[in-house]
């Protein structure tokens, strides 16, 4: 019985009944797979019955057990806000973020034209002397930063912490508008170029504008990096006034607190809330983001 | 005789227009220097200024009070391996390493083959995705809690057996860099799937038609199709988990605040640590030169492999 291998017919029938038996199998997955899910998100559930719950309710009640009320989240939120500090670190922490991350992008959009669209000799060694900082933990970073900023007073000030973040955001946003400016065809800017527009003009109203998709996708990797950062936020600013929401969350947990868990995982909650926000506001430029961190 | 003069002429019009164009070149990269400036400075500054001078502090003997004048040779570096508490650093690093490598990708690549032929494909990946959308930090404190003494896990265990279940998880030797670990695969599983699918979604149908119309098993298709050609997205997802094998540090600050041997976690937090807390900041510098020296021979390595793999598929 042999087959006739360029039956179209008899190929696709096999390639119908392939797909039938891979679906059917896909149904039969699904209960293991729900139950792997319910699994995986319990620590969510835990956080959403953990925010409705007083302390003592807390200490008493299990802790997956429903709260009795919804009215204490009112309570649970006025205290992480006023034992924290929240309100004012979550401000530090925005203009942090925004305005880092802000700079971070343009100053790498800048670079990033000067290597691809004008004639830059060296501009290889330009590329590899930024994308080295790139290359090293940040724990080699920390102890001479410390002492640099120590002798030029930038300890516990707004403006150093910014600093370090801008610095911190520029070599990989660089790494990619390097490969997305270079993707732009030569004929843009040749064209304005001739028609008597500075480079300067070039960059703002060609480029730029061509590059949108990836510029704000970084923008918001670089803002989620920087707010969630609590590695340098604790060793260079950890005063009051100046320090992170990340760096005042972590104040409120730990072995010294005395602070309720339900107030914690509120905390914890409220700190989320931007990053958050902007994930589901924007899911389809953080989900380029998230590509374009992988290449 | 036109000829002639063309001959003539030509190397010095040749010159004249060689030097117009490195004029104009030069012309150009000085514009392009205002570009690239601001970055170029901040970078210089903030990023490589401090890595020179983090590896100079490593053969000082500056600690927080004392002066940066006295040179220590090699001291800090040979004192590493007096003290035990960096060997176990070193020790629970390398668990984290190979831990962040095999975990997020097993599960996340199991869960991508799962989740890939199901109804509401979206939704499970969203929901598999949505810890990533939390900060280290917050994550860190929700599962404190988690692991706590009477917490969720300790609940779960005592309510499905019926017995009372109480352990220390992140409290005691034995399983706290293991349970900290879990709690990083729980938060980077979800992206590491999103990564594989896009690998997966990547790879062409007909050779995975053929061969199951030549009757091929579906763990022969996988070995012999899907992996070779998932292999450029597994050792990118690698290449992030290892760096973050390496340098994790929020999460175990947070998480083992309680733990009494912190400082012997990672390499990371023992750095953290003996810098910052313990005001030894030459011998922190040390510590933060080794795993420097370590991340980047990891990352060269992989580097390597990864362009190997590349050729080889193209």
């Amino acid at each position: 019985m042999a087959v006739d291998i360029t039956d179209q017919n008899f190929i696709n029938a096999l390639i119908e009944k392939e797909r039938r038996a891979q679906k059917s199998g896909g149904r039969w997955l699904v209960v293991p797979i729900i139950a792997l899910t319910v699994a995986y998100l319990t620590p969510f559930y835990y956080l959403f019955v953990t925010i409705f719950k007083t302390t003592e309710e807390y200490a008493t009640s299990g802790v997956l057990d429903l709260p009795n009320s919804l009215a204490p989240i009112v309570d649970n939120v006025v205290q992480a806000w006023t034992l924290a500090n929240l309100g004012e670190a979550a401000i530090n922490s925005l203009t942090y973020a925004g305005i880092g991350a802000a700079l971070a992008v343009a100053f790498a959009a800048a670079a990033a034209y000067g290597m691809t669209r004008l004639k830059l000799i060296g501009a290889n060694g330009w590329f590899m002397l930024i994308f080295t900082g790139t290359l090293f933990p940040f724990q080699m970073y920390l102890v001479p930063l410390l002492f640099g900023y120590q002798r030029l007073g930038l300890v516990n000030s707004w403006l150093g912490m910014l600093l370090i973040y801008v610095a911190i955001c520029i070599p990989f946003p660089l790494l990619v508008l390097r490969n997305s400016f270079s993707g732009i065809t030569h004929e843009v800017d040749e064209a304005a170029r001739i028609e008597g527009a500075s480079e300067w003009r070039v960059f703002i109203s060609m480029i730029i504008p061509n590059a949108t998709g990836p510029l704000i996708a970084l923008f918001l990797l670089q803002f989620t990096f920087i707010w969630n950062d609590l590695l340098f936020s604790s060793i260079l600013a950890n005063g009051i006034e100046v320090r992170s929401i990340m760096v005042a969350l972590q104040s409120l947990q730990g072995t010294y607190s005395t602070t309720g868990p339900n107030v914690v995982i509120t905390a914890t909650l409220i700190s989320s809330i931007p990053t958050v926000l902007m994930f589901i506001v924007l899911r389809r430029y953080f989900m380029a983001g998230l590509q374009l961190g992988s290449k | 005789m036109a000829s002639n003069a063309t001959q003539m002429l030509s190397p010095e019009v040749m010159r004249m227009a060689q030097a117009r164009e490195r004029s104009s070149a030069w012309q150009q990269t000085r514009v392009a220097w205002i570009f690239i400036a601001p970055a170029v400075i901040m970078v210089t500054i903030f990023l490589l200024t401090p890595v020179v001078f983090n590896v100079i502090l490593s053969f000082t003997k500056w600690r927080k009070f004392t002066g940066l004048d006295q040179f220590a040779g090699f001291a800090n570096y040979q004192r590493l391996f007096v003290v035990p508490y960096f060997s176990e650093a070193l020790g629970n690093t390398a668990l984290w390493v190979v831990g962040a490598i095999i975990f997020p990708l097993a599960l996340g690549l199991g869960l991508a083959l799962l989740l890939r032929n199901i109804p509401f494909q979206e939704t499970f990946k969203s929901l598999y995705f949505l810890p990533k959308v939390l900060a280290p930090t917050a994550v860190g404190a929700i599962w404190y809690y988690v692991y706590a003494p009477h917490g969720v896990i300790n609940s779960a265990v005592s309510g499905l057996t019926g017995s009372e279940f109480d352990f220390g998880w992140i409290f005691v030797p034995e399983t706290v860099t293991l349970s900290i670990i879990f709690t990083f695969v729980w938060q980077t599983v979800g992206i590491t799937m999103v990564l594989l699918l896009l690998g997966l979604a990547a790879i062409p149908r007909d050779p995975l038609e053929a061969a199951r119309v030549d009757g091929a098993s579906q763990w022969q298709i996988f070995r012999h199709i899907i992996w070779p050609l998932l292999m450029p997205t597994v050792l990118v997802v690698t290449i992030l988990n290892v760096a973050a094998g390496f340098t994790t540090f929020d999460l175990l600050w947070v998480m083992a605040s309680s733990y009494p041997g912190k400082r012997t976690l990672s390499l990371a937090v023992y750095m953290y640590y003996e810098s910052f807390s313990n005001g030894a900041w030459a011998y922190g510098s040390a510590v933060a030169v080794v795993l420097g020296g370590m991340v980047i021979t990891v990352s060269a390595a992989l580097a390597v492999v990864q362009s190997r793999v590349e050729k080889s598929i193209r």
